[in-house]
């Protein structure tokens, strides 16, 4: 498996380099579904949702999204095998996690899924928008508005943007684990989603600087 | 436009305020302390999108049939482990090489221009071979054919005089 490319690390970037430590969470988890496929149960539970919404927020689509989670997780029993955790704190840079691998899998299923059926992200929000109180309908239509436009923005944005904040906000992802998965370094990634926001908050009217 | 080391800087800031904005959202906190150098244009995008943009989570069946689909291909995968395999063959979806690293570049490239590289690949050079048969038949049916032209006859007549003066004295020598 190649190893994913975290970057080179400033100075600054050292003080945070404990942050990658946490990343070894799933390595008993990892361990136990290579000894036994069967045990790759509790993996797919705990990052079902995330992949899920990965998928989601790329395709527009649940069927879509759907497709390419069961692949997604299909592809990582099947390939488990070849996968190496290598989060140790001593590995700093290119450290690798299983969840960077699977979405390294999961970015790959949709990007096919995309260019062989075609389909471009649409707004597809209409359905995750959060109701904190579902009697209030004026509130609630407010708040469904508020997510299209900012998912609209989100979706005008180049691809590369686009899923650095889907991954940085919907999958709460590290920086670190934001350039195994694009394959960039972490500097690249944080420049990335900077420019990011400084483009979703001038198309949502935001503040200039 | 702003110097690359400004930026960089910028980003940075970016970056630790949005770690605590999300560790402030795990603690269902409204916002995290604000560096005074961050940006308010940053600071108001990272607010909206924290609130507006959420986790989706699929359908209970649809969790639980793929669930199901997991547990049956782990069972084939332990089936092959036992049989000594390093792995048995579980369909994972239509038209992928199972060779091939899922995780790896050469899988899928996101921002590439086109599916399917390998065929035009192989179109390409099934097109130049049709071109060599092509080309070869042409060849053939120009020297059987008789010539048009006086001048084409003319050439035709010379090439076979000077064949036929090869053939009665041997090739030439280079000595």
């Amino acid at each position: 498996m190649a190893r994913p490319v975290f970057g080179r690390t400033s100075a600054a970037e050292e003080a945070g380099r404990s942050r990658v430590t946490h990343l070894d969470r799933d390595k008993a988890l990892v361990e136990a579904a290579r000894r036994d496929p069967a045990a790759f149960e509790p993996l797919y539970r705990r990052y079902l949702a995330q992949v899920y919404s990965y998928a989601y927020y790329e395709l527009g689509d649940h069927h879509d999204a759907e497709d390419a989670t069961e692949r997604t997780f299909l592809l990582a029993l099947t390939h488990l095998p070849r996968f190496e955790e290598r989060a140790r704190p001593a590995d700093g840079e290119g450290a690798s996690t299983f969840r960077v691998w699977l979405f390294r899998i999961a970015r790959n299923v949709v990007a096919n899924q995309r260019r062989t059926r075609r389909r471009r992200p649409e707004a597809p929000l209409e359905s995750a928008a959060v109701v904190r109180d579902p009697l209030d309908v004026e509130r609630r239509a407010t708040e469904r508005a508020e997510v299209a436009e900012a998912w609209a923005a989100v979706g005008r944005l180049p691809a590369d943007r686009r899923r650095a904040l889907v991954l940085r906000f919907v999958d709460e992802m590290s920086t670190a684990e934001i350039a195994g998965v694009l394959g960039r370094s972490e500097g690249a990634v944080r420049v990335l989603i900077h420019r990011a926001l400084r483009s979703v908050a001038r198309d949502l009217g935001g503040p200039r600087r | 436009m702003l110097r690359p080391d400004r930026l960089e800087a910028d980003a940075l800031l970016t970056d630790h305020y949005l770690d605590a904005l999300l560790a402030a959202r795990d603690r269902r906190a409204d916002d995290a302390p604000v560096d005074a150098g961050l940006d308010a244009a940053v600071h108001f995008a990272a607010r909206r999108l924290s609130d507006d943009l959420d986790r989706v989570h699929p359908s209970f069946r649809f969790e639980e049939r793929l669930a199901l689909r997991l547990a049956e291909a782990a069972g084939r995968l332990r089936l092959g482990l036992a049989a000594g395999a390093e792995s048995a063959a579980v369909p994972t979806g239509p038209g992928q090489d199972d060779d091939l690293d899922p995780a790896g570049d050469g899988f899928a490239d996101p921002d590439g221009p086109g599916p399917f590289p390998r065929p035009l690949i192989i179109g390409g050079a099934m097109a130049s071979a049709a071109l060599s048969i092509a080309g070869a038949a042409y060849v053939a049916w120009r020297r059987g054919r008789p010539p048009v032209s006086p001048m084409a006859r003319a050439v035709r007549a010379a090439g076979q005089a000077r064949l036929a003066r090869e053939g009665a004295h041997g090739p030439r020598s280079l000595d």
